[in-house]
């Protein structure tokens, strides 16, 4: 019964790629022809996590941090180093043809319909390929095609289409077979803001009506904000944070960023206590500092009797500058106990 | 696999070809040539002997054979980089998402592009060779369709070779090596050039170890009629062997090259 509840559970799960280098210039590739340096990459690096049935959460990292690799262990097409997975309680790279029956998956970058075809007739493919009846099929249809206008669509070859229209073709594509766990890999690069806006109310409806399970990659921060509960951050394969999205920024909230336009720009910003720079941009500059210890006001206080300032604003950190931190490596995560109580 | 699955398949791949027309035209014209360059060499050949049968060929019975055999080669036209192709552009992806049979999905891919050879190539050459050639098939139903059932069985293995050699994109990043060599085997072993009967007699044990001349020779033979209706049982038996031995093959490639398979690109 506790089993049911659980959509996804990954112990330990790792993937290396053996990558072969040939040097550098003719007389490196010369080399390689009679010994190639072999090199292992770690994409993924022991990860664990489970997530509950229902929820919908944001799988985040820089390139290369490991996420789309994860993503296809869990969709059965790559094959994990160690560890082990499941989904629906089926271990996708064991079972891949019953796992994929039981998934949807958006690749942004790539489709799953036939480029030569009609819109219509790549989903009917996809109908017979997942076994759905014609009724059940239509229903599904008439409902996705009211979210994401569909209709006008259907006639045209999908290599006519433009990336918007496609990628609301493709998602309503992972989800003929009404599949219980949805994966969504960068489902809204490239798009414009109306775009991004209508494919984000119509995944937040189907996991508010419809319960799917939605595991979202993405660059964009704004999707992360609008959609996802809970934030996964990966780094170099790892996991760097696992919790509510609301909660890292409350974590980050005793570091505020003040954005600073001086009158010139020779300023150089030091030996204020608790504060940093972080960005400087001409007479522009980012500074943070720490809201627990030092007053906002003795702050700007201190900045303005030193130097001249043309305008001053206060920022809240967004999801996103705090994740460009983790990035960057200003901030480590650091458990909520590091924060000094007293000074 | 669902046939009816299957089926559409084929239909997907046979109207994809349907619009690559041009080259359908320069396949016709290809194909005629290599019919008419080999009949005439056998002409040639023959002419320069007094005897007028050649390891059990008459001069009609090896035009028929050249005619035919290249019939069926041009039927099993097949698309032989395409897993190379899907790997290197990482669209194999998007179907091994799919609840659907890696290996069934190619075939119908490949059945969809040989029923389009068989229609608009194979079949104008066989009707222009019958006019401008003397060529003699032994009329008799049994044979035509003990004929065809050795065909498929000779397809299947042709598309089980090319699987098995396409999936060494799963280890190399370069595989076009690998289906010269292919190429080179195939064409020659399964006797698409010359009948096994004139290989020399060096070459033909080690030809009978090798599945290649039950892709194009055995079927061939059983259409022309060098091989008498029990015989072709005995053939179509070992092409199903070979079937087993060759899918147990692929079948454990499949499953080594996964653990192998790099998605580039995302």
């Amino acid at each position: 019964m506790q089993q049911n509840n659980i959509a996804i559970k990954v112990n330990g799960l790792s993937k290396n790629f053996d990558i072969s280098e040939s040097g550098k210039g003719f007389s490196g590739k010369l080399k390689a022809l009679f010994h190639r340096k072999r090199k292992i990459i770690t994409a993924v690096d022991g990860i664990d996590f489970e997530i509950k049935r229902g929820e919908f959460v944001g799988y985040v990292g820089e390139n290369g941090a490991g996420k789309s690799t994860t993503i296809k262990m869990l969709t059965g097409i790559l094959v994990p180093t160690s560890g082990s997975a499941e989904v629906n309680g089926i271990i996708p790279f064991k079972e891949r043809k019953k796992n994929a029956a039981k998934i949807g998956v958006v690749f942004g970058q790539r489709t799953q319909l036939w480029w030569d075809l009609p819109v219509r007739e790549s989903f009917d493919l996809l109908r017979v390929i997942f076994r759905v009846s014609q009724s059940d099929f239509n229903s599904q249809m008439k409902k996705l095609d009211q979210v994401l206008d569909l209709n006008s669509l259907m006639s045209m070859p999908v290599r006519k289409l433009s990336l918007g229209q496609r990628m609301r073709c493709d998602i309503a594509a992972s989800l003929v077979h009404n599949p219980p766990v949805l994966f969504l890999d960068e489902p809204t690069i490239g798009l414009d803001v109306l775009a991004k806006e209508s494919i984000r109310n119509f995944l937040a409806e189907i996991n508010r009506e419809e319960g799917t399970t939605i595991i979202l990659t993405t660059h964009d921060m704004n999707d992360i904000e609008h959609l996802c509960k809970r934030l996964i951050i990966l780094e170099d394969g790892k996991i760097v944070y696992d919790g509510e999205t609301e909660l890292l920024k409350q974590k980050f909230v005793h570091e505020k960023v003040l954005e600073v336009e001086f009158h010139d720009d020779g300023n150089v910003i030091q030996g204020i206590p608790g504060v940093t720079v972080i960005r400087e941009q001409g007479c522009k500059k980012w500074l943070t500092f720490d809201n627990d210890n030092y007053g906002i006001g003795e702050v700007i206080g201190t900045i303005a009797s030193r130097y001249k300032i043309k305008d001053i604003s206060v920022n809240e950190p967004s999801v996103e500058s705090i994740i460009r931190n983790i990035y960057n490596n200003r901030v480590t995560l650091a458990m909520p106990s590091e924060k000094s109580p007293t000074k | 696999m669902n046939p009816k699955l299957f089926l559409k398949f084929v239909s997907v791949s046979f109207q994809k070809q349907v619009t690559y027309r041009f080259d359908c035209f320069v396949g016709i014209v290809n194909g005629f040539l290599y019919v008419f360059i080999f009949t005439s060499l056998w002409k040639a050949l023959y002419s320069q002997f007094d005897t007028t049968v050649h390891n059990g060929y008459t001069l009609t019975a090896i035009v028929t054979y050249a005619v035919m055999v290249m019939a069926v080669r041009i039927s099993f036209t097949m698309d032989d980089s395409i897993i190379y192709r899907k790997v290197m552009d990482g669209s194999i992806a998007m179907e091994l998402v799919r609840p659907t049979s890696f290996f069934f999905m190619n075939l119908a891919e490949n059945v969809g592009n040989s029923l389009f050879h068989m229609m608009a190539r194979t079949a104008p050459i066989v009707i222009i060779s019958i006019f401008l050639f003397d060529i003699s098939i032994p009329f008799e139903v049994i044979r035509f369709l003990l004929f065809i059932v050795s065909c498929v069985a000779g397809y299947i293995l042709v598309s089980m070779m090319n699987f098995i050699v396409g999936l060494f994109a799963f280890w190399f990043i370069e595989i076009f090596p690998f289906l010269l060599f292919k190429y080179a085997f195939y064409t020659f072993f399964s006797g698409g050039i010359v009948p096994i009967d004139f290989f020399p007699e060096f070459l033909k044990p080690l030809v009978k170890l090798l599945p290649f001349q039950y892709m194009l020779y055995f079927p061939t033979t059983i259409l022309i009629g060098r091989a008498s209706l029990a015989e072709a049982q005995s053939i179509i038996t070992a092409q199903l062997i070979w079937i087993v031995i060759m899918g147990v093959i692929c079948s454990f490639m499949w499953g080594a090259g996964k653990k192998k398979l790099i998605i580039q690109g995302g």
